[in-house]
């Protein structure tokens, strides 16, 4: 278990950093960093979460995760409690918490016709969907960099800026894994996740933004 | 000084006949400065700002720039000139205000901005804004469901001076372009105008006939959008808006805006008065200067429950 953790540990760094030698090439191209809305000159979201991933995001969501069914149980009952143990949310304002999660199941199904694809998965064998993952390449909301109590909208100069910064969370985990899943074939495998969501109103499942993910073989 | 600020006070006072606020015997002054209340989101902050100032024992001075930097800056000497305690800013841009809002901290002012922010940290005590960016998101992510990910679309997008039109759309591009087979046809500024939107998009349809979706940057320029297509027989154009506005709300009640994105405008306004009101009376500024408040996505499922910029429970 230990051993396999932290090979995939290794494989997801050696990931980000092989990726992080060719993204330079590639970012011009997709201009998402800088050249479309000028006057913004040095800010390169992209590379800012290259230059944390490895250090400081996966350190810190593996160590605030709880498992799935613990920590959606907790936030049923008692947000607050859930946030504080499992989550962050700033302090001013009125954003919701977002909670880190770590979720093991069964895919029960799969949506890859729309390009905000998800897989739903069973994470007790009832047959019921618990949480639904997205598995990109088109990813809602800013889960990953909600997540993180050492980002603040604070430190950047506007809204736009900030939103930048967690539209590259998603473009990250896009590029470095969830790009390369299958997409048939998904439903009966197994899947182990490690990833955020932010808690919403309503009886909906969660929507996981994964930060790690590894599928089990067809069954 | 103290003499000639009153002098200045009622001279002005009385000038501009500012509701029946005597400056020598009057409660302490909270100036609320919003753009103008025809567009009924700007009224619901003032309005709001102004219920909370009262309740709380604060006289009010409530005006409006109409997005003109230069009638914002007299309207910021005003609220000095007047001794204001403090002000409550939806401001008229975000380069100009960084100055007019500077001028009002040198007289020892504070200012909580609200809805729209600045490009500069330091100088407003507080700026308390609307996620528009997350906002945007979420109707973009409805247009594209709406739109079943596919056809031509048009974008109405707001008054340029205005921050907030140029991160909704931006929040817009950012989903819609993870989606190649959503084409935009026309992209062109309705200045927030309802009358402006009706002749924009009786004209675009002429161009484009051939359009599934209208993604509008605010509930007004929807409302002019969706009589354009209703005049042109062109009921099945899906139109999506910002904002939040009881019209907006009665079109999805009656069939015919999709969605639009509540920002709590009224809550906003509020929570700036309280931290206003704090920030007088102990001299305590909140943890964080930047806050955002986060947008709710409104479609049939939920419209029956806004009432002027707020969600009922």
């Amino acid at each position: 278990m230990n051993r396999r953790r932290l090979l995939r540990a290794v494989g997801v760094a050696a990931i980000g950093f092989s990726l992080g030698a060719c993204k330079i090439v590639a970012t011009p191209k997709k201009g998402v960093a800088s050249n479309d809305d000028g006057g913004d000159g040095g800010f390169d979201p992209q590379k800012m979460v290259h230059a944390i991933w490895d250090a400081k995001v996966i350190p810190y969501l593996r160590a605030k995760a709880g498992r799935f069914a613990e920590v959606a149980e907790l936030a049923r009952a008692n947000p607050d409690e859930a946030g504080k143990k499992y989550g962050y949310r700033a302090k001013e304002g009125s954003e919701p918490w977002t909670l880190v999660v770590k979720i093991e199941g069964r895919i029960v199904s799969a949506e890859t016709n729309s390009r905000a694809a998800t897989i739903s998965v069973d994470n007790n064998g009832d047959g019921k969907i618990a949480a639904i993952v997205q598995i990109g390449p088109a990813m809602r909301g800013t889960a990953l960099r909600d997540a993180l109590d050492f980002v603040s909208f604070n430190d950047f100069r506007n809204q736009i800026d900030y939103a930048q910064f967690g539209k590259a969370f998603n473009q990250y985990v896009d590029h470095a894994f969830l790009s390369a899943l299958p997409r048939d074939s998904l439903v009966g495998r197994n899947v182990t996740a490690l990833g955020a969501y932010t808690v919403e109103a309503g009886d909906q499942p969660p929507l996981v933004t994964p930060a790690e993910l590894t599928l089990g073989p067809p069954p | 000084m103290t003499l000639k600020q009153l002098l200045i006070g009622s001279a002005l006072a009385g000038f501009m006949a500012f509701g029946a606020a005597n400056a020598a015997s009057a409660a302490d002054l909270i100036a609320i400065i919003t753009p103008s209340h025809d567009n009924p989101f700007f009224k619901a902050e003032a309005e709001g700002a102004e219920a909370k100032a009262k309740a709380l024992g604060y006289e009010t001075l409530v005006l409006v720039h109409d997005d003109d930097a230069n009638k914002q800056s007299q309207l910021i000497d005003t609220a000095i000139a007047r001794g204001a305690k403090a002000i409550i800013l939806d401001n008229a841009g975000a380069d100009a205000t960084v100055a007019a809002v500077k001028k009002a901290k040198d007289a020892n002012i504070p200012s909580f901005l609200i809805d729209r922010e600045i490009n500069a940290s330091g100088v407003a005590v507080a700026q308390i804004v609307s996620n528009n960016y997350q906002g945007a998101q979420l109707g973009a992510q409805e247009f594209v469901k709406l739109m079943g990910e596919k056809g031509n679309y048009v974008e109405l997008v707001g008054k340029e001076s205005d921050t907030n039109a140029g991160i909704r759309s931006k929040g817009y591009h950012d989903v819609i372009g993870e989606y190649p087979d959503l084409k935009s046809v026309a992209k062109q500024s309705a200045n927030w105008s309802q009358t402006e939107a009706y002749s924009k998009m009786e004209t675009i349809l002429q161009a484009n006939p051939n359009i599934k979706g209208v993604i509008s940057g605010n509930d007004t320029m929807a409302m002019g959008a969706i009589a354009a297509l209703a005049a042109a027989n062109r009921k099945d154009v899906i139109v999506v808006g910002f904002d939040g506005s009881n019209d907006v709300r009665d079109s999805i009640l009656s069939g015919g805006i999709k969605a639009t994105v509540l920002q709590p405008a009224y809550q906003q306004a509020q929570v700036a008065v309280e931290q206003a009101d704090s920030y007088i009376k102990s001299k305590k500024a909140p943890a964080q200067e930047k806050q955002l408040m986060d947008c709710v996505l409104i479609n049939g499922a939920n419209a029956g429950k806004l009432e002027t910029f707020a969600l009922r429970k």
